[in-house]
Formats: structure tokens, C-alpha cells, sequence
């Protein structure tokens, strides 16, 4: 019984929170991951590049999540409302439907960001077809201010399934007699959407505002494969990864960004979530 | 009463228009942006090369069946395709196995700290994915770039959620089923496999789906932990002949066609699964 806790606990520890623990460390070292390259201490001269032209690309990057995440957060928290409040029937066209949104998160980032980069091929693809008809052109994903929307609304594409159906779940858990009981004081469907519906899907708007901003804060997975960060899509996440892996090869300087975007999700989540928590509580009581 | 039903009717009648209008119009948009985008990309991998150049948004005259066994004999599919497989189960099935071991003793509090644990787990959930920090592990212990390796290093981002699920599951077990079999002198093992495993088994299937999603479609790790062609699963096989061969869009509309059937006959057959663990709010915040 010890033996399998423990060795759970080890690979939990080993590849979950030492990692987490030693991007500080790396943040704190020149470490440049080459063969043959020395690595010192280099204290926190990482974090006073990220905030001066020593190393440029910080501060847009931060800017560009900050986009990058409210945009995620609000339009698939909107749409997902929608499809929920329209999905939530018995019907087999509802269940099939509900099956349909949620198909994007299980065929995964991959084949999702090449199915839209076809869509939005420059020559070949539909969308360009239907600028053409417009007599107007674009190279979308490689097109500084188009790239960044578009890969918001992939990557709420993705998502979208996820949040339809935590919501829907919200809305079942809504017994039917309060609707009644509302109907008969006079209670129309606006008035049943705002005094009824909202208030007590607090809970699941709960879980899906916070999925998302902590989602979208940490996501590049996507990014990767859309834009690589080109076009003003380079999010803090994909900043770090392309600092690391990418052509300029600093490992200590990824980890620094990696460190500065955890603590920034922190500042934005926790908050957030006791504001959220409160809100269900004072709602329900 | 009556007047009530006889003033209703009217309005009855236009309430019930409305909402088969909207629920035709969120049918038709889901069906647009859900299902158009993956009809597309069938249509263009069933397109002649030379069609898709001069008219790419009507289908062939003759289907391009080639268009398959191109790609898979120009790429590496079907090798990819195994690798993936062997991947993403054999991670998945770790993750599940160390979660149960995990969760059981915490569920039943027979260790210190139950309740600590299990907040260890679940800060997990919220953990930056240490990438550089991993990936720096994996070179130091010989993960780097080996099939054992790449597995390993897949377990534990599974593990908080199967954690959390299987906590859940296992609570719902009545205890007095432990005293019965303690007091029968059923070892520990025999015990889990016996009576926890039948009883909390759909917890352990959405355990393992969703490690198994993450495996599968994950495009990071295999692009940060190896190195050799013959180790590659299909997602970076693929994203490198999209690299590789950016004008052929009918092949590789076939690939992501070839490399998507697994996991999407594998989500359709446990679709109720998935569906559900969203819906039923297995995720608590």
C-alpha cells in the first residue's frame, strides 16, 4: 500500500513540483542549454532584461496575452452560454449537437490549427475565395493584426465543447419548479434569464471563467502551430518556449518569463477567484 | 384559471415559433462551424492535386483515393501512428493505475495528512508546465530521446485530475465494504482489484481517456524530447510534412484525416463518458 502511494508521490514530485521549483532556479542562471557553453549565476539579471531594451519583446508580449486572454475568456464564456442554453433539451438533435462542439478537443491542436491553416490558406483556401468575392485579400495568419484574432477564435474553437458543457451541466442542476413558480408570478423569459438563469449558473461561470483565463495565460500549444509567435501572436508562454527552444537558445532567460507569467496568472486568478466565489456565495444565500 | 390558459394561448403559440427558430438558427451555426471545417478538409483530401489548384472548393469529379496511400507511403504515418498508440496508452494506463494508488489511501485516510495530500495534488491542476526545467530533466536522468523516456515524462500531467476524479469516486464506496474484506483477510491489492476497480470503474475510464487525449495530441513534448524520426508520434510526423510540403494540401488533408480516425472512433464509441465528466462538473474550483 506505502509502496504505491510512494511511488505515485515520486513521479508527481519528480516531474511535477521539482520542475516548478527549478524554473526559478534556471531563471537565475545564464544557462543557454548548448553543448560546451559554461552556465553561472547570473542573480536576476534575466528579470531586469525582460523590463528594459536588453532584451525586447517583453512588454509586447504581455500586451499581446493580455488580448490573447480576455478575448478568450469573454467570447467563449458569451458563445458558451448560447450553445448551452440551446443545447440543454432531451432531444437526439441535442445530444448529437452536444457531441459535435466537443469533437475540436479530441482531435487536438495539431489537426486543429492545419485544418484552419488550410481554411485560411492565402491562395487556396475558402476563406481567401470569399475576400476575393469582396474584391479585398488578406494573408490572415500572416498578417500583422488579423493573426492574433484569428488565433483567438481557433483557440476558442477548441475549447468551446469544454465550456457548453460544464454549463449545461449548471443549467440541469436548475430545477424546473423555480421556472414554474416564476411563470406564474408574471415572470417573462427575460426577466426568468436574468432573476433565475445567471444567478444560479454562478458555480459553473465559476469553473469556466477560471479554466479559461488560467488556460489561456499558459496555453502556446496552439499558438505553435498557427504562428510560431509571428505576427504579433507571441504570447508570454510562446515567448518563453521560443526563447529556449527556439533560435536564440537561452534557457535561463525562458525559465525568467516562465517564472514572471506564473506569478502574473496568480495576480489575475486568485483574486478572481475569490471575486467569484463571493459572488455565488452571496447569491445563494 | 381558464383565462389564464385562454389569454396564454396566443402568446404560447408565438413563444413556441420563437424557439423553434432559434433553435433551427444555433443548429445551422453549429453545424457551420463545427462541421463544415472537418467537411472541408474530407473534401479536399478526396480532391485531385491539379483540381485543388485550379478550383479548390468543389470536390473532384474523381475522387483522389491516391491522395491516402500517397501520404501514407511519402510520410511516416503508419509508424507514427504506432508510436502514438504506444504512447499514449501505455502513459495513460500508468497515469490511471498511480492514481488509483494515490487516491485510495487518501479517500480512506488511512495516511497522515489526508487532507494536506490531497491539496498537494491539487495544486497540481495549477502548476505552470515547467517545460525548460523538464526538459533539462530529461537529458540529466536519459529520458531524452527514448521511447521509455517519452512515456515516463507523459504520466504525471494526468495525474492531479485522476487524483481528483478517483478521490470522488472512491468516497462514493461504501466503507463497510473495506471492513468486510479487512476482516475476510483480502490483502491490499487484491482488495483494489477485487472490489474498488468494478465499483469506481467508469472514474477509471475518464482517468484514462483524458491522460490518453493529452498524450495523443500533445505537439510540445515530442517536439522538446526527441530528436529521432523513428521515435516521433503522428502529431509532430504530421505538423513536419505540413512543414516539409506546404503546397500539397490534398496529401496532407489526408493525413490529418488518417491521423485523426483513431482517436475520433475512439471518442465516438465513449462519447457518453466524456460528455458526462463535463456535464456533471467532475472539476471543482
Amino acid at each position: 500500500m506505502r509502496l504505491g502511494l510512494w511511488l505515485g508521490l515520486a513521479v508527481y514530485g519528480l516531474f511535477g513540483i521539482v520542475p516548478a521549483l527549478a524554473n526559478v532556479i534556471v531563471s537565475l542562471t545564464n544557462y543557454s542549454g548548448l553543448a560546451g557553453s559554461t552556465t553561472s549565476f547570473s542573480g536576476l539579471s534575466n528579470y531586469r532584461a525582460m523590463l528594459t531594451t536588453e532584451r525586447p519583446g517583453f512588454i509586447s508580449a504581455l500586451w499581446i496575452t493580455v488580448v490573447f486572454v480576455v478575448g478568450v475568456t469573454v467570447v467563449q464564456n458569451g458563445f458558451g452560454l448560447m450553445l448551452a442554453h440551446r443545447l440543454q433539451g432531451g432531444r437526439r438533435i441535442d445530444s448529437v449537437l452536444r457531441v459535435l462542439v466537443f469533437v475540436p478537443i479530441v482531435l487536438g491542436v495539431t489537426v486543429v490549427g492545419l485544418i484552419w491553416i488550410l481554411i485560411f490558406d492565402p491562395a487556396q483556401g475558402p476563406a481567401a475565395s470569399l475576400l476575393k468575392a469582396f474584391g479585398t485579400s488578406s494573408a490572415f495568419f500572416g498578417a500583422t493584426g488579423v493573426a492574433l484574432p484569428l488565433v483567438i477564435g481557433v483557440q476558442i474553437w477548441q475549447n468551446l465543447g469544454f465550456t457548453t458543457l460544464v454549463y449545461i451541466g449548471g443549467l440541469k442542476s436548475i430545477s424546473r419548479e423555480i421556472y414554474e413558480a416564476a411563470s406564474l408570478d408574471g415572470a417573462g423569459r427575460w426577466a426568468r434569464l436574468r432573476r433565475i438563469t445567471l444567478p444560479l449558473l454562478a458555480p459553473a461561470m465559476t469553473i469556466n471563467i477560471l479554466l479559461a483565463v488560467i488556460g489561456s495565460f499558459t496555453t502556446y500549444n496552439l499558438i505553435y502551430i498557427l504562428t510560431d509567435g509571428q505576427y504579433s501572436t507571441q504570447t508570454l508562454g510562446m515567448l518563453a518556449f521560443n526563447n529556449a527552444f527556439g533560435l536564440s537558445a537561452n534557457l535561463g532567460y525562458g525559465a525568467a518569463v516562465s517564472v514572471a507569467l506564473f506569478v502574473l496568472t496568480l495576480i489575475v486568478a486568485l483574486p478572481l477567484q475569490w471575486y467569484l466565489r463571493r459572488r455565488e456565495w452571496r447569491i445563494t444565500s | 384559471m381558464t383565462s389564464l390558459a385562454q389569454t396564454g394561448l396566443p402568446g404560447a403559440r408565438r413563444a413556441r415559433n420563437y424557439a423553434l427558430a432559434s433553435r433551427l438558427l444555433t443548429g445551422l451555426l453549429i453545424v457551420l462551424l463545427f462541421f463544415l471545417p472537418v467537411l472541408y478538409i474530407i473534401m479536399v483530401s478526396l480532391e485531385q492535386p491539379a483540381h485543388f489548384l485550379s478550383s479548390p472548393l468543389t470536390p473532384s469529379a474523381h475522387p483522389a483515393v491516391a491522395n491516402y496511400s500517397n501520404v501514407w507511403n511519402q510520410g511516416n504515418l503508419g509508424a507514427e501512428l504506432v508510436n502514438t498508440i504506444i504512447y499514449s496508452v501505455a502513459a495513460a494506463a500508468l497515469t490511471t493505475v498511480l492514481s488509483l494508488l494515490i487516491a485510495f489511501p487518501i479517500a480512506r485516510r488511512l495516511v497522515a495528512w489526508p487532507n494536506g495530500l490531497y491539496a498537494f495534488l491539487v495544486i497540481g491542476l495549477f502548476l505552470p508546465l515547467s517545460i525548460i526545467p523538464l526538459f533539462i530533466e530529461a537529458q540529466k536522468l536519459g529520458l531524452f530521446d527514448n521511447r521509455a523516456g517519452y512515456i515516463l515524462l507523459h504520466v504525471e500531467p494526468g495525474l492531479p485530475l485522476g487524483v481528483v476524479l478517483l478521490t470522488g469516486f472512491i468516497a462514493a464506496v461504501p466503507r463497510e465494504l473495506d471492513e468486510a474484506a479487512w476482516s475476510d483477510g483480502c490483502g491490499y491489492l487484491r482488495y483494489l482489484l477485487r472490489v474498488i476497480v468494478p465499483l469506481t470503474w467508469s472514474g477509471l475510464l475518464i482517468t484514462f481517456l483524458y491522460s490518453m487525449l493529452g498524450v495523443w495530441n500533445d505537439i510540445i513534448g515530442p517536439v522538446v524530447f526527441l530528436v529521432n524520426p523513428a521515435l516521433f508520434p503522428i502529431s509532430r510526423g504530421l505538423f513536419n510534412f505540413f512543414g516539409t510540403n506546404q503546397s500539397d494540401w490534398t496529401l496532407l488533408a489526408a493525413g490529418i484525416v488518417i491521423a485523426s480516425l483513431p482517436i475520433l472512433a475512439l471518442f465516438i464509441v465513449t462519447q457518453r463518458y466524456f460528455i458526462r465528466s463535463a456535464m456533471g462538473g467532475a472539476i471543482k474550483m
